[in-house]
C-alpha cells in the first residue's frame, strides 16, 4: 500500500497553498494538489487589492491581519509578492454614491476599519491623480496591494521549504474511503490521505459533490484590464463607494484598472471571452476617476472566476456529515483575506479551538441536499 | 457620448492580405454580404503592401511584379461588391453573445463599432521569427519583413550598407530589393547551406516562374560582389547606440552556432535579419478553435479542413495564419474559404459550391508545394535555439534574459504562462507577439518539447488600444455601472 | 546619400512635422517612422527595465518598439501617417 499523508490539500490557490504551509509548519505531511499549476486560477490572476474598502464587513477583522500578513510576506513566506502599503481611497461622485459610501464606511468602521470620510479637496490632497469631481472619499491608511502573478512563486518556494508535496497537473476526480483514510483519485494513480482539505475555489462545489454533499457555488466572470506603462499617474489604491472600480499603479508604472465587471464564462470551460461594452464601461470609470489614463494604452483585459456562495459569505470548516473532510474558500475578497483565514483553518486542522468568527461560516448552512458518505 | 454602433454582415474577413481580400471577393460574388477589415489603409497585406496613396509609379511596373499582383487584387475585390473597411483596428473578436456567431469591435478616429456576423474568416497573415543574439536590440536592427515593407511600401533603404541575414526566400527578396533601387547590401548572412537550397528544389519546380526570379537575385547577389556566406549565424550586433557591425560564424544544419571557429566581422549601419515566419493565430485561438504543432508549418496552426473551416462552426482560417504556404496559396486559401462561407451561409448551392472550388483545390495543392518548399527553409532551428546566451533579453519589451527564462524554470515554472507570471517575459506593450515563439522553444527544450511548453495565452486587445480612443467621450451618468456588491 | 528611394517613385510635394519640436522635413503618406528613419533619428525611445535605446524593429505595428506620441497619444511610429503639422514626442511613454 502507498504511504498514508496526514492531508491532502486539493487546489492550490491562495487558500490552499496558505493551509498547506501552516499544516506542513505545524509537523503535518502534506501534498498540494492542483489539476493546474500553482496559483494560477484566482490567486494568480487577480488584481491583487488588498483593501479593507471593498471588503465584507463580516471580513473586516481577518482582512486587517491579513493585510500585516501580506505587508510582512519576506519575513514569514520568504518573499514580498510585490506588495506596497499604502493609502486607499473609495471615491463618490455623485449624491446618490455619497449617500452609499457613508453608509458603507459606517458599517466597515463598526467593524473594526480605520476608514474616514474625507472632501474633494482632502482626496486630491492625498491623491494627486485623482479628479476634481471627486465629491466625498473613503479615506483608510491600511490599504496597498500585492503583485498576484508572483503568488505561485513565492508559495512554491516556501512550500517546498517546508516539504508539501506539491502536485502540480494532477487533477482530483474523486475519492474514496478504504482502512480509515481517503483515496484521492487522480489519472496518475490516488493518493491517500488521513484528511482531506478542499480549497478549490470557484470548482468547491464539484468537490464537495464527491463526498456526496450539494453545496452551490456561483461563478463570478471579473474582468480586468492592465495599461502599458505610463508615468506617475497615481500613487494610492482607488476605488469608487459601490465596489465597482479598484485602480493602482504598480511601481513598473502599469495600472491595473479592475472592480468585478463581469464577462463570460463558467466554470466547465473556464473564462470564456471579455464581454467589450463592460471593458469600456470599467475604463470609463477609471478614466473619470484618474484622468492621466486617458493617455495611455490598454494592453491586456483578462478573466478570473471568482466563487460566491449563496449568502455571499465564505464556506470554511468540515463537511456537514463526512469524516475528515474539510473546506476552505468563496471568500469575498479572498486574495487579501484567505491569508488570514486559511491560517487560521489550518490551526483549527491542527487541533486548536476554532476561531469564533470563522464559526459563522460553517459549510452546512450552505447545504441544499444533504446525503453525505 | 459616443456608444458602440452596431452593424452586421454575412461573412467578416479579418485582414487585407490576399487571403483575406480573396475571401471576401469570393463570398461577395457568391452572394453574401461580406465585410474586410483591416488596419492598413488599402489591402494587400505584408506581401503587396502598396505604397502611399499619394505616391506615384513613375513608369508602369515601377513598383515591381508584387506591386501589380496587389494591385489586381484591390481591382478585384472592389469589383466584387465586398465592403470594406480599412483604417480600422480590429481590438476584440468573440462569439457573439445570444445570437450564433462571431462579434468584432473595431475603434478608429470615428469611435467605437462593433460587427456582426454568423460567419468569420481570419485571415491575420503571419509574423517574423527573429531568434535573440546578442546587440539584437540595437537601432539599425530590423526584422526581414520590415525591410520589406521600407522598401516595398515606404520606399526607404533601411541603411546604407545593410547586412542582410537569416534563412528563407525574404533573404535573397530583400538583398535583391536593396541593391535594385540603388542599395549597398554589406552582405548576406544564410543559415541555409547550398545543399539545403537544392533539397527543397523539387518542390520550388512547381512554380518555375518563381524559381527563375528567385535565381536572378543570387545571380544578382553574386554579380555585385556581395559577400555571400552560407551556413553562417549572425552571433552579435556590435555598436553603442546604433549597430555599426556584426559579428558572424559558422552554423550546423540545426543553426548550432561554431563558437570554436574565428566569428568573422561585416561593418553596416543596418542589421536586417528574419529566422522565418510564424503563423499568426491570436484570433482562434481567443475563440477557442483547436489548434495544434505543426513545425513544418511554421508553428501552432489551428486545426481546419480542405475548405478551411476551422473547429468551430463558422470559423475559417485562410492563408499562412493556418501555416506557411506563401502568398499565391494563401490567395486560393482565402478564395475557398469565401466560398465555403457562402456555401454553409445557404448563399451558394452545394453543387455551385464544388463546381467553383474543385479548379481552386488543384491550383492550391500546386500553389502549396511551393510554399511548402519555401517554408521548408524556414523552420524552427532548434540549435540555433540553444545557441541564444544566457545574457540576451529574449523579451525585448521587458529585457527579460535567457537567463531569467531558465531560472524560473529552474525553480519549478513548467510552461510558458507560469514562466511569463514568475519573470514579466511578454508583458509588455507587445503582449508577447515578437517574443512568445521563442520564448515557448526556449521552455520546450527544458519542459519535454512544445506541447508541454504551451502558448502564451492570447487575450485581447489584439493590439494596444489607446485608452482616449476606447472611451470616447462619455457623461458619468451613462456609465452602466453594475449593482454594489454586497456588504 | 539619403535613405529614401529615388528610383521608380514621384512622391507628393513634402511637408514639415514637428518632432520634439524641431522641424522635420516629410511626405504625406509615408509613415512617421520612416520619415524619423530618413531624417537620421536611430533610437525613438529607451526600453524602461534596460535603459538600452530602441529604433523601429517591426515596422507592422506589432513589436512596439517605435513608440512615440502624437498629441498625447501612444502610437508606434511606423503606424502613424505624415500629414502637414503633425506634432511628434519621441521617449516612447514612460
Ligand atoms: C479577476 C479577479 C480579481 C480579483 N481581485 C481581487 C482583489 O483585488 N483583492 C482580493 O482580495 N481578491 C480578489 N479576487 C478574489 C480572489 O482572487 C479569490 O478570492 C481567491 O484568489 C480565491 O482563492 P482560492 O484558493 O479559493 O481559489 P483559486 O485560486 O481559484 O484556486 C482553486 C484551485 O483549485 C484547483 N482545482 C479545481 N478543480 C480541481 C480538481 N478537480 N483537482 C485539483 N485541483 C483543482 C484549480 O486549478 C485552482 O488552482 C479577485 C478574483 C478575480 C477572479
Amino acid at each position: 500500500m502507498t504511504t498514508v499523508l496526514d492531508v491532502a490539500v486539493v487546489g492550490a490557490g491562495i487558500n490552499g497553498a496558505t493551509a498547506a504551509l501552516f499544516l506542513a509548519r505545524g509537523g503535518m505531511r502534506v501534498a498540494l494538489l492542483d489539476r493546474g499549476q500553482i496559483c494560477r486560477q484566482a490567486s494568480g490572476v487577480n488584481a491583487g487589492t488588498l483593501t479593507m474598502q471593498m471588503t465584507r464587513r463580516a471580513l473586516i477583522p481577518f482582512a486587517l491581519e491579513a493585510h500585516a500578513m501580506w505587508a510582512s510576506a519576506a519575513e514569514w513566506l520568504g518573499h514580498d509578492v510585490g506588495v506596497v502599503v499604502c493609502d486607499g481611497l473609495s471615491l463618490a461622485f455623485t449624491d446618490g454614491e455619497a449617500q452609499l459610501l457613508s453608509e458603507r464606511v459606517a458599517a466597515r468602521r463598526e467593524a473594526g476599519a480605520p476608514i474616514d470620510l474625507v472632501d474633494g479637496k482632502r482626496a486630491q490632497a492625498i491623491e494627486p491623480g485623482v479628479s476634481d469631481k471627486v465629491l466625498l472619499a473613503g479615506h483608510c491608511k491600511v490599504d496597498g496591494y500585492a503583485n498576484a502573478y508572483l503568488t505561485g512563486l513565492a508559495f512554491r518556494r516556501a512550500l517546498e521549504r517546508e516539504g508539501v508535496a506539491i502536485m502540480e497537473n494532477r487533477p482530483v476526480t474523486g475519492a474514496d474511503r478504504a482502512q480509515g483514510a481517503w483515496a484521492l483519485l487522480t489519472p496518475e494513480g490516488t493518493i491517500r490521505a488521513k484528511r482531506v482539505v478542499l480549497a478549490g475555489g470557484v470548482w468547491l462545489e464539484d468537490m464537495a459533490s464527491w463526498f456526496g454533499c450539494a453545496i452551490p457555488i456561483k461563478v463570478l466572470i471579473n474582468q480586468l484590464a492592465v495599461t502599458e506603462r505610463m508615468p506617475v499617474a497615481m500613487r494610492t489604491v482607488l476605488g469608487i463607494a459601490s465596489g465597482l472600480l479598484s485602480l493602482k499603479q504598480y511601481p513598473h508604472g502599469t495600472v491595473v484598472i479592475g472592480g468585478g465587471w463581469q464577462g463570460l464564462g463558467d466554470r466547465v470551460a473556464g473564462p470564456r471571452a471579455v464581454i467589450p461594452e463592460n471593458l469600456v464601461g470599467n475604463v470609463r470609470l477609471a478614466c473619470h476617476a484618474v484622468p492621466a489614463l486617458e493617455r495611455s494604452r490598454i494592453v491586456r483585459a483578462w478573466l478570473g472566476l471568482e466563487a460566491e456562495t449563496a449568502d455571499a459569505l465564505p464556506a470554511v470548516g468540515a463537511l456537514p456529515g463526512v469524516e475528515d473532510v474539510a473546506m476552505v474558500g468563496s471568500i469575498h475578497s479572498g486574495y487579501t483575506s484567505g491569508l488570514s483565514i486559511a491560517r487560521h483553518f489550518a490551526r483549527w486542522l491542527l487541533g486548536a479551538p476554532l476561531h469564533p468568527g470563522i464559526a459563522a461560516f460553517d459549510p452546512a448552512r450552505l447545504v441544499v441536499r444533504p446525503g453525505a458518505r | 457620448m459616443t456608444e458602440t454602433i452596431a452593424s452586421r454582415a454575412d461573412v467578416i474577413v479579418l485582414g487585407g492580405g490576399p487571403a483575406g481580400m480573396c475571401a471576401a471577393s469570393a463570398a461577395a460574388r457568391a452572394g453574401s454580404d461580406s465585410l474586410l477589415i483591416d488596419e492598413n489603409s488599402q489591402g494587400g497585406g505584408q506581401v503587396y503592401r502598396a505604397p502611399p496613396a499619394a505616391f506615384a509609379e513613375t513608369s508602369p511596373g515601377a513598383f515591381g511584379p508584387d506591386h501589380a499582383i496587389g494591385a489586381s487584387l484591390r481591382l478585384a475585390l472592389a469589383d466584387s461588391g465586398a465592403r470594406t473597411a480599412f483604417g480600422c483596428r480590429a481590438w476584440s473578436v468573440s462569439r457573439d453573445v445570444g445570437g450564433a456567431g462571431f462579434r468584432v469591435d473595431v475603434c478608429d478616429d470615428n469611435g467605437l463599432k462593433a460587427w456582426r456576423a454568423p460567419a468569420l474568416v481570419v485571415a491575420t497573415g503571419a509574423t517574423e521569427r527573429v531568434l535573440p543574439f546578442p546587440g539584437w536590440t540595437l537601432p539599425g536592427v530590423h526584422g526581414l519583413a520590415a525591410a520589406t515593407v521600407m522598401l516595398k511600401a515606404q520606399k526607404l533603404l533601411p541603411g546604407e550598407r545593410v547586412a542582410v541575414a537569416g534563412c528563407g526566400p525574404l533573404l535573397l527578396a530583400v538583398a535583391a530589393g536593396i541593391a535594385k533601387a540603388g542599395g549597398k547590401v554589406a552582405g548576406v548572412i544564410d543559415l541555409a547551406s547550398v545543399s539545403d537550397w537544392l533539397r527543397v528544389l523539387p518542390g520550388a519546380l512547381s512554380r518555375p516562374d518563381l524559381l527563375a526570379r528567385g535565381a536572378a537575385w543570387v545571380a544578382g547577389i553574386a554579380a555585385a560582389g556581395t559577400p555571400y556566406l552560407r551556413r553562417h549565424a549572425v552571433t552579435a550586433a556590435l555598436g553603442d547606440d546604433r549597430v555599426s557591425a556584426i559579428a558572424l560564424s559558422p552554423v550546423a544544419a540545426d543553426g548550432t552556432v561554431d563558437r570554436a571557429s574565428q566569428p568573422l566581422r561585416i561593418d553596416c549601419d543596418a542589421l536586417v535579419i528574419g529566422h522565418g515566419l510564424v503563423p499568426n493565430c491570436d484570433v482562434t485561438r481567443i475563440l477557442g478553435a483547436t489548434h495544434r504543432y505543426a513545425p513544418a508549418d511554421g508553428g501552432w496552426i489551428a486545426v481546419r479542413d480542405g475548405d478551411m473551416r476551422t473547429s468551430i462552426p463558422g470559423l475559417y482560417m485562410a492563408g499562412d495564419g493556418g501555416g506557411i504556404s506563401g502568398a499565391a496559396a494563401a490567395a486560393l486559401q482565402g478564395e475557398l474559404a469565401g466560398l465555403a462561407a457562402a456555401r454553409d451561409l445557404g448563399a451558394l448551392a452545394a453543387q455551385r459550391h464544388l463546381d467553383l472550388a474543385a479548379p481552386l483545390r488543384r491550383r492550391l495543392g500546386r500553389a502549396m508545394r511551393f510554399g511548402r518548399a519555401m517554408a521548408g527553409l524556414m523552420v524552427e532551428r532548434p540549435g540555433l535555439v540553444a545557441s541564444i546566451p544566457a545574457e540576451t533579453p529574449v523579451c525585448r519589451c521587458e529585457d527579460v534574459t535567457r537567463a531569467e527564462i531558465d531560472q524560473a524554470v529552474a525553480e519549478g515554472a513548467r510552461e510558458v504562462n507560469q514562466v511569463k507570471a514568475w519573470t514579466r517575459c511578454g508583458m509588455g506593450p507587445c503582449q508577447g507577439r515578437m517574443c512568445g515563439d521563442t520564448v515557448a522553444a526556449v521552455v520546450a527544450r527544458l519542459v519535454g518539447g512544445r506541447s508541454a511548453a504551451g502558448a502564451f495565452t492570447a487575450r485581447v486587445p489584439l493590439r494596444p488600444v489607446p485608452t482616449a480612443q476606447l472611451i470616447g467621450s462619455f457623461d458619468y451618468a451613462d456609465i452602466p455601472i453594475p449593482r454594489p456588491a454586497p456588504l | 546619400m539619403s535613405r529614401r528611394i529615388e528610383k521608380g517613385v514621384q512622391r507628393p510635394p513634402p511637408v514639415t512635422i514637428l518632432v520634439d519640436g524641431r522641424l522635420v522635413p516629410a511626405f504625406p503618406g509615408e509613415s512617421v517612422a520612416t520619415a524619423l528613419l530618413a531624417a537620421g533619428y536611430v533610437a525613438f525611445r529607451k526600453s524602461p527595465r534596460a535603459g538600452k535605446p530602441r529604433g523601429p524593429f517591426c515596422m507592422i505595428g506589432s513589436c512596439q518598439e517605435c513608440l512615440i506620441r502624437v498629441g498625447e497619444v501612444p502610437v508606434p511610429a511606423c503606424q502613424a501617417t505624415v500629414r502637414e503639422g503633425l506634432e511628434v514626442t519621441l521617449g516612447g511613454t514612460q
